[in-house]
């Protein structure tokens, strides 16, 4: 077994997200367009409805209905849902219950021990819920601003004029798997507006483009995390939201598990690991299915239902990988996109929805007073977002996530002083390669059978995402040259859902089991916008 | 040609029901809900007959609570011309739907009125006919072609083992089956426009009529398939199988 360097593998970005044409001359017109109907893209429309009701806003979204792309454990901070809406009371949020207890466990294989709350954990305060309702809601309140939302149109590339972003063209419809067009076929529409922002949700492919183009880089790159979630019905209530650390992760891997309750009879169980990891045969969802039936969650499962999956990834850089620029000529980003993600505290969406919030106010008076909405005038919402929460919280715990990358224990420690010390230890920024230029190599392992009972084959979770992709999509995977049996068999594990397979010593790639996770976007296979309603299709994630 | 589609909103063929606490309706929490596939047909057949005309109006009718609106907008969308939302709770009596559509429809000056063959929930396949009937119109159910000239329309239904021309005068009520048409996706300025034009909400009151749901339950769940070998060596086993588990030889 070779060494297998993901970054060697990986292709570029396909040039055809920037465009530089112009528009058709039936574009739709609008003033503000939104790329992304998550909870930054829906705050962010939400408050500029509120705040300049004159101003056309339209929000972009891949998935067939709200909601259904997105995915989250979740705990949430209410501050920024009570900011958006200051005249509704807490239960008229869609939460699923409040926090009314939390155990962090270290486990072993056979057992697991409690241990204190590390501080950046607490969660007294907080509330659980599922982000597709979430969204889903946010929608329903945005609909009755008269915002335009359209699902099921994904962006495929953004177009510009000189430096300047002007719109964004949508994904082409109705393809065969040569890409010749099917009676269903559905013409790309270009839409036109004075400020796009880019709320595409994590390793968003339009800003990746964009900050190429434009050389908006960052003190350390971006790293993700992998995260599989299962929702079950169970027979018992959960009485309080459960993290565990270590088994059956590998010592050199970061990463954890959590349990969430969520209302009387159904919890969330997920496990969460830093693409980082060192063994090409780390398979998370695997991992997630030995988790279960550990000691600490068997008894929690036994007689439930797994009723939805689904996997995605997470921005967990922190404040060394902010794109050193927010904002550009006609554009802005926030939210996941944007890396706004809080990993000690594992919080995102509250911060997602500020920063949807503070570009709102920056369009508003940018595009106040027949303004164009230039570079300059954009530019106050990096300032707005440098004095936000969103970048004191993630200052705060700036080297946290880093001190992980060469293991576990010595990561735990330096994480506890930087605590202590409000992020002043150890001092300075610890320098964090891009996950693709992590070498991988494959251990010894175990073969994993699934019981079809408490654990499940990959195959069988996509089909519990609701996964119902046609079958002759075109393939919107860009996969590299000289894929050899042991990178093929580093993206099988990998990718949760079962897009890959090493077939003797040659890749096979079955794009339409695809859940747009990311995750081989960060170290393996490019993924790229596809037609609109294709991937999962979640309720309760 | 002015013409009516008669729309429904459906759980989404592939959403997890669960009964509701009632026993007799489902819980809708949750649940994603779209227009009735065989509607969107009618809705197809209704814009095709207006743009091959040249001129006329296209209506999409909807009956029940303010959440068919959504249901309707995708019609708009499609590019229906307008609306209308009965809004009132429907009958598990098909024939007292019917009376409300066919009061709302009457004098409408309408050259057709389609519906879809059923609705994916119910299966009630009972309302277009029942309209056509109260309407004293003529009916052609389950239609796979649609062609209109000279005041006249000609069908073809898809019968056992051939298809069954068919034609009639107009006006008349036709339910769509699968085949009749691709029906369009709404475009971006489909939906942009959808949000303009008119929906007019009439509240009615449907009379509970002489059916009651008794109970609601779910099919069995299907067992789980199983392998009995590969190739020729396992023929001997699953003929055994066929015929003494399945009984299906």
């Amino acid at each position: 077994m070779g060494v297998v360097l993901p970054v060697r593998h990986q292709v570029p970005l396909p040039d055809t997200l920037i465009q530089a044409v112009p528009p058709s001359p039936e574009a739709i017109e609008l003033d503000v367009l939104i790329v992304g109907a998550g909870p930054a893209g829906l705050a962010c429309a939400i408050q500029l409805a509120k705040t300049s009701p004159d101003l056309a806003i339209g929000v972009l979204e891949k998935a067939g209905s709200l909601g259904e792309h997105s995915l989250s454990g979740a705990v949430i901070n209410p501050v920024a849902l009570r900011a958006l809406f200051p005249d509704k009371r807490d239960d008229e949020f869609p939460f699923r219950q409040s926090v009314s207890g939390e155990a962090v466990y270290f486990m072993t294989e056979s057992g697991s021990s409690r241990i204190p709350t590390p501080p950046t954990m607490k969660n007294h305060g907080n509330f659980t819920v599922s982000l597709c309702e979430l969204v889903r809601w946010l929608g329903l309140q945005a609909e009755t601003l008269g915002i335009n939302i359209f699902p099921g149109f994904p962006a495929e590339s953004l177009l510009v004029d000189g430096q300047r972003v002007i719109g964004v063209r949508t994904v082409t419809g109705g393809l065969d798997r040569g890409r010749n067009p099917t009676d269903m076929f559905q013409e790309p529409t270009d839409l036109v507006a004075k400020v796009v922002v880019l709320a595409e949700g994590t390793r968003g492919p339009l800003a990746q483009a964009w900050r190429d183009w434009q050389k908006v880089g960052s003190e350390n790159p971006q790293i993700f995390a992998l995260g599989v979630k299962e929702v079950w019905d169970v027979a018992k209530p959960l009485d309080r939201v459960i993290h565990t650390m270590g088994w059956p992760l590998p010592r050199d891997a970061f990463g954890g598990s959590w349990c969430y309750p969520m209302g009387p009879n159904q919890i969330s169980i997920g496990l969460v690991v830093g693409l980082d990891y060192h063994d090409a045969g780390l398979d998370v969802h695997e991992s997630l299915q030995r988790l279960k039936l550990h000691p600490l969650f068997r008894p929690l499962l036994e007689g439930g239902t797994m009723v939805e999956w689904g996997a995605k990834t997470i921005p967990e850089g922190g404040y060394y990988a902010i794109p050193s620029r927010l904002s550009g000529d006609g554009l802005m980003m926030i939210g996941d996109t944007a890396g706004f993600v809080d990993v000690p505290s594992l919080k995102g969406i509250h911060y997602a929805m500020e920063s949807g919030m503070l570009a709102s106010a920056t369009i508003a008076t940018a595009l106040g007073n027949q303004g164009t909405g230039d570079a300059q005038s954009l530019a106050a919402y990096d300032r707005a977002v440098r004095e936000s929460r969103i970048v004191r919280d993630m200052h705060r715990t700036r080297n946290m996530r880093l001190a992980f990358k060469d293991g576990f224990v010595g990561g735990a420690m330096k994480a506890g002083l930087m605590t202590l010390t409000g992020g002043a230890f150890p001092g300075g920024r610890i320098d964090m390669p891009a996950d693709a230029a992590a070498p991988r190599e494959m251990q010894p392992r175990q073969p994993f059978v699934p019981d079809n009972v408490l654990t499940f084959s990959k195959v069988d979770a996509v089909f519990k995402a609701g996964n119902a992709t046609r079958d002759t999509i075109p393939s919107h995977l860009i996969v590299g040259q000289d894929i050899s049996g042991d990178v093929a068999d580093f993206y099988a594990h990998l990718c949760p859902a079962g897009v890959y397979e090493r077939d003797g010593d040659t890749l096979r790639v079955n794009p339409p089991n695809c859940v747009d996770c990311k995750a081989t976007d960060v170290v393996g296979p490019r993924w790229t916008p596809r037609e609109g309603g294709s991937g999962p299709k979640y309720r309760l994630m | 040609m002015k013409i009516a589609v008669c729309l429904r909103r459906v759980p989404d063929t592939t959403a997890k029901i669960v009964i509701g606490a009632s026993g007799s309706s489902i819980d809708e929490a949750g649940i994603k809900f779209v227009p009735n596939p065989y509607d969107e047909y009618a809705v197809e057949a209704a814009i095709a007959l207006k743009e091959q005309a040249g001129a006329g109006e296209t209506v999409v009718v909807g009956l029940g609570g303010d959440t068919v609106q959504e249901t309707l907008r995708t019609a708009l969308a499609m590019g229906v011309d307008r609306a209308v939302h009965l809004q009132g709770a429907p009958s598990a009596d098909g024939l007292e739907n019917a009376r409300v559509l066919a009061d709302h429809l009457r004098g409408g000056g309408y050259d057709a009125i389609l519906f879809g063959k059923l609705a994916v929930d119910d299966y009630g396949q009972q309302t277009g006919a029942m309209v056509a009937e109260l309407l004293e119109l003529p009916c052609a159910t389950a239609i796979t072609k649609l062609v209109v000239a000279d005041g006249r329309a000609s069908v073809e239904r898809e019968v056992e083992g051939g298809v069954e021309p068919a034609s009639c005068a107009l006006p008349a009520v036709f339910t769509c089956d699968k085949g009749l048409n691709n029906p369009r996706l709404p475009s971006l300025k489909g939906i942009m426009a959808a949000k303009k034009k008119p929906l007019e909400i009439t509240p009615v009151t449907v009379a509970a009529g002489g059916v009651t749901i008794v109970s609601l339950a779910l099919p069995p769940e299907r067992a789980a398939g199983r392998i009995v070998g590969e190739g020729a060596a396992a023929v001997p086993a699953l003929m055994q199988l066929l015929t003494a588990e399945a009984k299906v030889i």
